[in-house]
């Protein structure tokens, strides 16, 4: 069971995909079978948490067996601490996709479920490929059918953000497949652990292993995105079905910062030191830049999108801070901006389904006729500024205080972004929610149904739940945490000597 | 081995000099009267009748394709007589197959009817 | 002297030409307004019969005739590739042959002999051989160039394509007379001792740079690509699919014997400086390009650059790379122009962009089809595409070709954007009015679709087996 649990988890989306090709064109049976599916996706994701050796450093459940003798490449799949909530979070947010595209999508129902499926396996590839080749095989993989999504049941200029996501993107990633095949070039193997070590033996020169840092750190900082090569995203966003947007904010933008995690600081500690202050400047940057520019958004769905470039931010100072807190801070922010803004993008996709627009101007004392979507909408919020006792609190905290440890200057900067990001976010709410109904089309709007509040009721236990009993997460972060940040602090110590 | 080219390189030299030099000396030696009817095309005094690029049936080319196709390939027939002792059985077989391979095209010329003239 | 395993060794030549030739003669025995559809079947078991032969014949590797033809996994690789080709070919042209109302034998007729050339170019090793073998193939393809006589844009194509052509062959031929002045053979190997065993003169320099010119032609690399947008445009869809993979696969045969097997000096920074232009060129006009067939020819030349890409690299790895990046290339092409052939329909009539719009919704079996050798050429995992590319680059990289490897990266990051432009307008915008009509797919056409969808994704995911046969090949062909 444990040898096959990952493989299990990563394919049973994509087997329900191919079973639903053979369906007939019935829309009420795609979508409850897409359930299914997603459902069974996630019980069977609980095994990992269930039965992971919490203490230990390495990776867990590994599979190991070869896919193509030349080149060597290795189906090789396997978690640690920071993957494993990854797939999990993955596996959490795709039955609430399902949900909440029950009646938003209408039209090529079936085929859209197929892509959500195939997409779903694709990310969760991406976390638990152990193989560079296969992850970036799962990496492309995810592309074409975020872009599909875009591109088929998005709004008005979906051509035009499904292309320029495609290209950002794929863009990027073609440097990273090139310092990919040079690093196998150079080993001979695409072996994540055996790369790292051929790395520590000083195997590959510095200036190489610069450049495929660079590489790397391109593909990633287009996903995640970092500043200033973010502007793919509120175009994305924006024309996004609420499912796609979900996905892409919950789990799409963690692969970047998944994998600066595990790439450029797993294989390359000493480049990653190196430039470090230009990239922690651009994450400082891009949390005070989005913050501002989603304060002025008049449109809701840009305003979290811009949120979770400020969000994201946080993220990448914690990775780049390498302290223990930093970067267990910046995993924990992961996995909590994946529920709260995955959370969020329902909500703004509900109101959406009711009055088909996103200006903010459009509304106005909502808290009367829509009393729970207003609690809900409070909660998660109030997550994402960072609430203590909420899940975003945890992961900002942490990366607040690696950042002051760091250098107090990052921390300072970084800290004024949680404050802006309670000003946009609160004020939001008020113009949103408070005041008087003074628009005929808000005073009859209906309540969340009973679907929509299956939805939702996860995230926001999950928020609740990551707020009050963090340790439950970071006692398998941590571990993995050390095992990353061990070369670096071998360097600190060898350079204070 | 370039300096087997050399008799080539001799070779245009040789009509590189000769020709403007035979034409010059013509100019120089012979009488010149310069006369209308000397430009005519046929100096025997008959004048053309219209111009002497006029379309002309498609038919003439493809008895001209045909002809130099089924004329060229005999030329493969003569290094086989002359080497037809050495190549014995093998040189033989494999020439009735060329041939066969041409009298094929040949049915099917005359099949497809390329060969009337109407 | 000629023994009977000497006929094994050209055991496919004999079959397609013997098929061949049964085709013409029953051509000229049917009466004038009977259906061509049996002789098309007639080609369809030849080109069946053709892979047999060449299955039984690798069990016979070896030199025949005099050693003018050799045997070995290189050329098997070749000659299966050749023949699935024109297997696929004719399948996917009884539906185009009915729909453009083109009653003709000798189109199946040409096919095959189009591929005895291609099949005997990939395993002579003499360079008259080779030369006649070339000539073979490409007048066949000459004439299938302006099979759609009604259509001018066809005559035009095949004019053009036989202008250049031949010109383009006479500057290999006079490459072939200068290696012959400098080496004293014309055969593979003795050229290949004589050249490693003395010096290298100016004329072998020549020679190599003249036959790379007339490959090159065949091969659609710049700067010998201009023909290739407008005899692709104009020529028929399906012979299109032939004449950019199957002659094109011999020609690269034909390269890299001559390049690695005769050990010629000197083509190095040619063929970097033409792979570097082919890719530029190639993705950058492509861009540009509203017409489907044109923007496959682009696509076709850029192509060819990323194959010079793994010439470049080392001799080893290069060699199988490019030989896989040839079938993989071969088959997704292939398929491509089966589904514009389909998508043409009478007189070619719909062959924009514009007309492709929608075609997800009209009809998504063959859209999905398309879009699948689409993201096999823009190179995206699971399609023989990315395999291809990869270890090209990966070939190239060990033989440390950074630059042009950067170059070849940065030219598969534009080639997305047009492939994805067809993609995008496929499935995210409405067709115009009145929607272009999509007829059902034919039979045939489906099992053509059927295999090379399926040879494209066995490709990407199991590229193993037929890399590993590749790599023999290219062990045997460097000796």
């Amino acid at each position: 069971m444990s040898a096959a649990i990952l493989t299990l988890v990563t394919f049973v989306p994509l087997a329900g995909a191919l079973l639903m090709m053979f369906f007939p064109r019935r829309d009420e049976l795609a979508r409850w079978f897409a359930l299914v599916v997603t459902l069974l996706g996630f019980v069977l994701s609980l095994h990992l948490p269930l039965h992971f050796t919490r203490a230990a450093s390495g990776f867990q459940f590994e599979i190991n067996i070869q896919w193509i003798s030349s080149p060597n490449i290795h189906y090789h799949l396997g978690v640690d601490g920071i993957s494993m909530w990854l797939v999990v979070l993955t596996t959490f947010l795709s039955p609430l996709c399902v949900l909440i595209s029950w009646k938003s999508v209408h039209e090529r129902v079936k085929e859209f479920f197929i892509l959500l499926l195939i997409l779903e396996t694709a990310l969760i590839g991406v976390f638990v490929s152990l193989d560079l080749f296969l992850f970036y095989f799962f990496w492309e993989a995810s592309l074409i059918p975020m872009a599909l999504i875009i591109g088929m049941y998005g709004h008005e200029r979906r051509v035009y953000a499904a292309v320029k996501f495609f290209l950002f993107t794929m863009i990027g990633s073609v440097f990273m497949l090139a310092a990919i095949i040079w690093l196998y070039a150079r080993t001979g193997s695409f072996e994540y652990t055996a790369i790292q070590r051929a790395m520590q033996s000083g195997q590959i020169g510095w200036e190489a292993a610069l450049w495929c840092f660079l590489g790397f750190f391109l593909a990633f900082a287009v996903k995640v995105p970092i500043f200033p090569l973010h502007t793919w995203l509120p175009d994305a966003h924006f024309e996004a079905p609420t499912a796609g947007s979900v996905l892409l904010a919950g789990v799409l933008l963690k692969m970047g910062t998944y994998g600066l995690l595990r790439f450029n600081l797993g294989l390359f500690p000493e480049q990653a030191r190196e430039h470090a202050p230009w990239i922690i400047t651009l994450a400082i940057i891009g949390i005070i830049y989005g913050a501002l520019v989603a304060m002025v958004q008049p449109n809701l769905k840009k305003l979290v999108a811009y949120s979770s470039v400020s969000h994201l931010g946080f993220v990448v100072l914690g990775i780049f801070s390498f302290t223990q807190a930093g970067v267990d801070g910046a995993v924990y922010q992961m996995l909590a901006h994946g529920v709260s803004t995955g959370a969020l993008f329902m909500l703004v996709g509900i109101l959406y389904e009711r009055r088909h627009t996103f200006e903010i101007s459009e509304f106005g004392g909502l808290a009367t006729p829509m009393p729970v979507y207003a609690t809900f909408f409070m909660i998660i919020m109030l997550s994402s500024v960072g609430l203590p006792l909420l899940n975003g609190f945890v992961g900002e905290f942490l990366v607040l205080s690696g950042a002051f440890q760091a250098k107090a200057v990052y921390g300072i900067l970084a800290a004024t972004g949680v404050i802006w990001s309670a000003c946009y976010l609160l004020w939001t709410y008020q113009r949103v929610f408070f005041g008087k109904v003074n628009r005929d089309a808000n005073a009859v709007l209906p309540d969340i149904s009973a679907r929509e509040r299956i939805a939702l009721w996860p995230t926001a236990l999950a928020a609740v739940a990551m707020g009050v009993a963090p340790l439950l997460w970071l006692n398998a972060i941590e571990p993995a945490v050390r095992a990353v940040l061990s070369p670096l602090a071998q360097m600190a110590e060898g350079l204070v000597r | 081995m370039p300096q087997n080219y050399v008799p080539i390189f001799i070779f245009i030299a040789v009509v590189a000099i000769l020709i403007p030099l035979t034409l010059g000396i013509a100019k120089l030696v012979r009488p010149e009267k310069p006369e209308k009817a000397k430009l005519m095309p046929y100096e025997c005094g008959v004048d053309p009748i219209g111009d002497s690029r006029q379309r002309y049936t498609v038919r003439f080319y493809i008895v001209a394709i045909l002809f130099v196709i089924f004329d060229v390939e005999t030329i493969f027939l003569f290094p086989w007589a002359v080497l037809y002792k050495a190549l014995a059985w093998f040189g033989f077989i494999e020439m009735m197959i060329f041939l066969t391979i041409l009298i094929v095209g040949y049915v099917w010329v005359w099949k497809k009817g390329a060969l009337e003239w109407i | 002297m000629i023994q009977a395993v000497d006929y094994i060794r050209v055991l496919p030549e004999i079959v397609l030409t013997l098929f061949g030739v049964a085709i013409m003669m029953v051509e000229g025995a049917l009466p004038p307004r009977a259906s061509r559809k049996p002789l098309g079947w007639l080609a369809f078991v030849g080109t069946l019969a053709a892979l047999a032969a060449t299955v039984y014949q690798a069990g016979y590797p070896g030199m025949a005739f005099f050693g003018m033809v050799r045997v070995d996994s290189f050329s098997i690789f070749f000659h299966f590739l050749i023949a699935f080709i024109a297997a696929l070919v004719v399948l996917s042209s009884f539906e185009y042959l009915d729909a453009q109302q083109i009653r003709g034998g000798e189109y199946y007729g040409l096919i095959l002999f189009g591929a005895v050339g291609m099949v005997l170019m990939s395993s002579a090793v003499e360079l008259v051989l080779i030369f006649i073998a070339l000539e073979i193939s490409s007048i066949s393809t000459y004439v299938l160039a302006g099979f759609r006589r009604r259509a001018p844009s066809s005559i035009e194509s095949s004019i053009k394509y036989f202008l250049l052509g031949s010109f383009a062959t006479a500057f290999f031929l006079y490459g072939v007379a200068l290696i012959f002045g400098a080496t004293g053979s014309t055969r593979i190997y003795m050229i290949a001792e004589t050249i490693q065993g003395g010096k290298h003169s100016a004329m072998v320099f020549t020679a190599v740079a003249l036959m790379f010119v007339g490959i090159g032609f065949k091969i659609a690399a710049a700067p010998f690509h201009v023909w290739t947008p407008d005899v692709y445009e104009g020529a028929p869809a399906p012979v299109v699919g032939l004449m950019s993979t199957a002659p094109k696969a011999a020609a690269f045969a034909v390269l890299l014997r001559i390049f690695f097997a005769a050990a010629t000096p000197g083509w190095f920074w040619p063929v970097w400086i033409s792979a570097a232009l082919s890719m530029t060129l190639g993705n950058i006009s492509a861009l540009v390009q509203d017409n489907v067939k044109r923007l496959l020819a682009y696509s076709s030349i850029a192509h060819a650059g990323y194959l010079l890409v793994a010439f470049a690299a080392a001799r080893d790895i290069g060699i199988s790379a490019a030989m896989f990046y040839t079938a993989a290339y071969a088959l997704m092409n292939v398929g491509a122009f089966a589904v514009v052939s389909h998508f043409a329909s009478a007189g070619e009539r719909y062959v924009t962009l514009e007309d492709y719009a929608g075609l997800g919704r009209r009809s998504p079996v063959l859209a999905a089809t398309l879009t699948i050798f689409l993201l096999s050429l823009i190179g995206i995992p699971i399609t023989g595409g990315f395999f291809a590319k990869f270890y090209v680059f990966s070939a190239a990289l060990k033989s440390n070709l950074v630059w042009l490897v950067i170059i070849a990266v940065v030219n598969s990051a534009i080639a997305a954007y047009y492939y994805l432009r067809i993609i995008v307008l496929m499935y995210m915008r409405d067709a115009r009015e009145p929607a272009p009509t999509v007829q059902n797919v034919s039979a045939p056409l489906g099992v053509a679709l059927a295999l090379t969808v399926a040879a494209t994704i066995y490709l990407g995911v199991l590229p193993g087996r037929v890399l590993d046969y590749a790599s023999r090949g290219a062990a045997l062909l460097v000796r």
